[in-house]
């Protein structure tokens, strides 16, 4: 039984809703509508991202082929990052959503050292527009969209119907019948953080974590410009 | 090829690393200052020869505290609301206790001297019994702050908070040996008390250096890829300053019967000890936060 939660894991618990997405990667185009959506759902600032979509070539000429892999909060049933949190600022709601409170959160960053999936990121303190800032933020699964019937912001707007959102313990609901029907996948399920993001058929060079390492120079400069980032430390071996 | 993935930032920089190595030396520092008091007469009341670094010792583990707290705080994106750890406290978050433990931690340093001005046996004794713990559960917590992040494997392993204890008595070792150096008071049986503690803290860390290689070489893919990071991103810092000067040098000294109780030698492993408490540190708190972005 997971503990320090605020809400029990609610997946199969009859009366209870879980809430989850199915990322139907056949159906990926990587137009990237998923990613604008959220930045303009929720004015995400430069440099962070509630949503990304991993883009990977395999294979050599004549032979390759472009891989899509959408990322975004898992909203776990066991989430390290609410046990982790010293303030209950994360915590997880009986639907299964997995929020923040901004006014409770001190930033201390331990949420982002717990989550396995690099799907936390710091807002930067000044702000234009949206007050809200120097706080740890996240993708909410769009809760004030879902708690009045609409779907997540990503879903709304995925040109493919790659991303497919619903309740997972009603049985007549699509994202049911689908992790019922197909061969699904969730990321790192050997962590023991029971992620509620399903995949239909994903490729190992974007699931397993030795196999996905990056490898073209564009994708190694990516990674040492993030954590040049990170204070001024520069610390980025070979091995991406 | 292309390639292109988004990366949001690494959490923990330098001022932990700073944080985790100064809170350590605090605590061993006000263990030792106590000493005298908590363990008394226990091995032959070798503790008795701490007495002249008492009231030093407690000025220089308050100080320490005082630059720990607020590097703590500055950490913080949002420094005004420090104290939620503790009204909100979440009894799951080791990062809670810690905040809980810190302050307490404070009042035990303060009221231990008190006890030492007014010559109050009684108060020196509870406060320096439980200050006592409370500086052990200081390293311990930040080592549990990082052993419980089960999703990162070079940090999910229970040798952690011990090592990160071990750690800080080298380097709470090595604030006793200068300062006592300094002031001329580190006289031999000062040396002989330092050098037992010295010689386990060294040789303890030596033994979890060993594991933590076999761990990460025996280990799951997380692991072989943390150690292919600690080599080829680390390997100075793990290798060099961490294995060789920071535990095999000093090792050595303090192993050589007649050099490691001189009180020079001494002091001078105590600070190697300390260079490699703070590198070892380093490297596992950067090298644990790389090993999972890839995908």
């Amino acid at each position: 039984m997971p503990v320090g939660l605020q809400a029990e894991p609610s997946l199969g618990v009859p009366g209870k809703k879980r809430w989850a997405m199915v990322v139907d990667l056949r159906r990926c185009i990587g137009c990237m509508a998923c990613v604008c959506a959220d930045k303009a759902e929720y004015d995400v600032p430069l440099g962070v991202w509630r949503t990304t979509v991993k883009v990977k070539d395999t294979g050599h000429y004549p032979n390759t082929k472009r891989h899509f892999m959408p990322r975004l909060c898992n909203h776990c049933d066991n989430p390290p990052c609410v046990r982790n949190c010293p303030t209950q600022a994360t915590y997880k709601h009986e639907d299964g959503f997995v929020l923040q409170r901004y006014e409770r959160c001190i930033s201390c960053r331990t949420c982002i050292a717990a989550c396995p999936y690099n799907a936390r990121h710091v807002l930067p303190k000044n702000r234009d527009r949206v007050k809200i800032g120097g706080v740890v933020d996240k993708c909410t699964f769009c809760n004030h969209r879902v708690e009045k019937g609409l779907t997540p912001a990503c879903v709304q707007t995925c040109l493919g119907r790659s991303r497919i959102f619903g309740d997972l313990n009603d049985p007549n609901s699509e994202v049911s019948r689908l992790v019922a029907r197909h061969k699904t996948v969730v990321l790192k399920p050997d962590k023991g953080t029971r992620p509620q993001v399903y995949y239909i058929k994903p490729d190992r060079a974007q699931t397993e974590q030795v196999f996905s390492a990056p490898q073209s120079y564009a994708a190694r400069s990516d990674a040492q410009a993030f954590y040049q980032h990170n204070r001024g430390s520069k610390f980025f071996s070979g091995v991406l | 090829m292309f390639e292109y993935m988004d990366y949001n930032i690494a959490p923990w920089g330098h001022e932990i690393v700073i944080y985790f190595f100064l809170i350590g030396a605090a605590g061993m520092t006000f263990v030792y200052a106590a000493a005298p008091v908590v363990f008394g007469n226990v091995f032959g009341g070798a503790a008795k020869s701490m007495e002249p670094f008492q009231k030093v010792g407690l000025i220089a583990s308050l100080v320490l505290l005082v630059i720990c707290g607020p590097l703590l705080i500055m950490d913080l994106g949002q420094p005004g609301r420090f104290l939620y750890p503790i009204l909100y406290f979440h009894w799951t978050s080791p990062l809670s206790w810690g905040s809980l433990f810190l302050p307490l931690f404070g009042l035990c340093i303060v009221g231990f001297y008190y006890g030492l001005m007014k010559d109050n046996r009684s108060l020196m004794r509870w406060t320096g019994i439980l200050g006592s713990l409370l500086a052990l559960s200081m390293p311990l917590y930040t080592g549990l702050d990082l052993m419980v992040n089960q999703t990162r494997e070079l940090w999910s392993n229970p040798t952690i908070p011990l090592l990160f204890v071990i750690l800080s008595m080298s380097s709470g070792t090595a604030v006793v040996a200068v300062i006592q150096l300094l002031r001329g008071q580190l006289d031999q049986r000062a040396a002989e008390f330092l050098h037992a503690f010295l010689y386990l803290s060294l040789a303890v860390t030596f033994a979890l250096f060993l594991a933590e290689w076999v761990v990460l070489n025996y280990g799951t893919g997380e692991k072989q890829q943390a150690w292919e990071i600690i080599n080829q991103q680390f390997a100075f810092k793990y290798w060099g300053m961490t294995f060789l000067i920071g535990i095999l040098v000093p090792l050595v000294l303090v192993a050589i019967p007649k050099l490691g109780r001189d009180p020079k030698i001494l002091t001078l492993a105590a600070v190697l000890g300390a260079v490699g408490a703070y590198s070892f540190r380093e490297v596992l708190i950067y090298a644990g936060q790389l090993t999972q972005i890839n995908f």
